[in-house]
């Protein structure tokens, strides 16, 4: 309220101040600005014949309404007693905790109390939970899969490693394999051209 | 009767408790806390406690999605905290307390509607047929 008021400004007061100099604090406004009447606003000329009415009511409708308050605040009353300071410590411990809270322990009707429009919501989380565990499993199963075929080729590498291990040259044989070089000489000589034929045969073997 | 002699209450002066709705979130978001203050507090201010949460835009799925603290709000129900009409139809909606009047009587009203606007579609639908088969 005092924002509103301070957006409006002081509210044009007919007869009072018809020159803006007289009051600092007013001043004519090219364009009416939108805003809520104060309380002292007089009513607009537009409205001088409204006749302001209450709803219809429909008394039947009134009387059937009236019943179920008086019956509705009834059984709140009945439930605030119920389950009162001290009361409702030693019953929370007496209902079997597998029971769902049917209206405070009270069966009043008439309530639905099947939700059987519940039942889709409930249904579709459990049918994301389920799509999320399955997701879950399966990215397991890939991270396994992943993890055995690295473990199997590590393991080739390792026996292939093994295998060339033998074919090493070692301080026992390496006069042997000195010996062996020299006497079958390996001529690593070759011509290459430009369309990138090699040639094994040169002039010097 | 309760908040005068109930101990719980000592923290309320003046004023009684109050499961009401707190407004939240942002311009054309609203959203709501079931809260249980002083009825003197300011909407949003200070509370005793929350008892839950409440979404009045409906999901992706069409659903409008509630949270209740059950146990707690019981507690609060038997040391004597009142309920804002809201309150009570949502937790009327949810079961936990008997249907609120005006719900039934609303969608008794609603029913009645239906009804009237289906009878004259009907009844001109007839009318306009029957001069058809007649002449």
């Amino acid at each position: 309220l005092p924002a509103l008021a301070a957006a409006l400004g002081p509210g044009p007061f007919p007869g009072l101040c018809p020159f803006p100099g007289l009051c600092p604090g007013w001043s004519p406004r090219a364009v009416p600005a939108r805003g809520r009447k104060s309380r002292h606003d007089p009513p607009a000329k537009s409205k001088a014949g409204r006749v302001k009415l209450p709803p219809p009511v429909d008394p039947e409708e009134l009387l059937v309404v009236l019943e179920r308050y008086r019956q509705h605040r009834l059984v709140l009353s009945a439930l605030r007693y119920r389950h009162g300071p001290g009361m409702g410590m030693g019953l929370a411990k007496s209902r079997g905790s597998g029971q769902p809270p049917a209206l405070l322990g009270m069966d009043v009707s008439p309530h639905p109390s099947d939700f059987s429009f519940l039942s889709g919501r409930e249904e579709r989380l459990r049918k994301e939970e389920e799509e999320q565990k399955r997701r879950k499993l399966e990215i397991a199963e890939k991270r396994a899969r992943k993890m055995e075929a690295f473990l199997e080729e590590k393991e080739k590498e390792v026996l292939q490693l093994q295998e060339e291990a033998k074919n090493f040259i070692t301080p026992e044989n390496l006069e042997a394999r000195i010996e062996e070089c020299l006497d079958n000489p390996r001529n690593y000589n070759f011509a290459i051209d430009k369309d990138g034929r090699i040639v094994k045969r040169t002039v010097l073997s | 009767a309760f908040s005068a002699g109930s101990r719980l209450l000592r923290g309320c002066r003046g004023g009684h408790v109050v499961i009401r709705f707190a407004l939240g979130g942002c311009t054309n978001r609203p959203f709501f806390r079931i809260v249980a203050a002083n009825s003197k507090r300011a909407r949003d201010g200070k509370y005793l406690e929350q008892l839950g949460c409440l979404d009045p835009l409906p999901n992706a799925h069409g659903e409008k999605v509630a949270g209740l603290n059950l146990e707690r709000l019981r507690y609060w129900l038997g040391c004597g905290a009142q309920l804002s009409r809201p309150a009570e139809k949502l937790l009327g909606l949810a079961g936990f307390l008997p249907l609120h009047p005006m719900t039934v009587t609303g969608a008794e009203r609603l029913r009645r509607r239906r009804q009237r606007e289906q009878q004259p579609e009907a009844a001109p639908a007839d009318g306009s047929a029957e001069p058809g088969t007649g002449t």
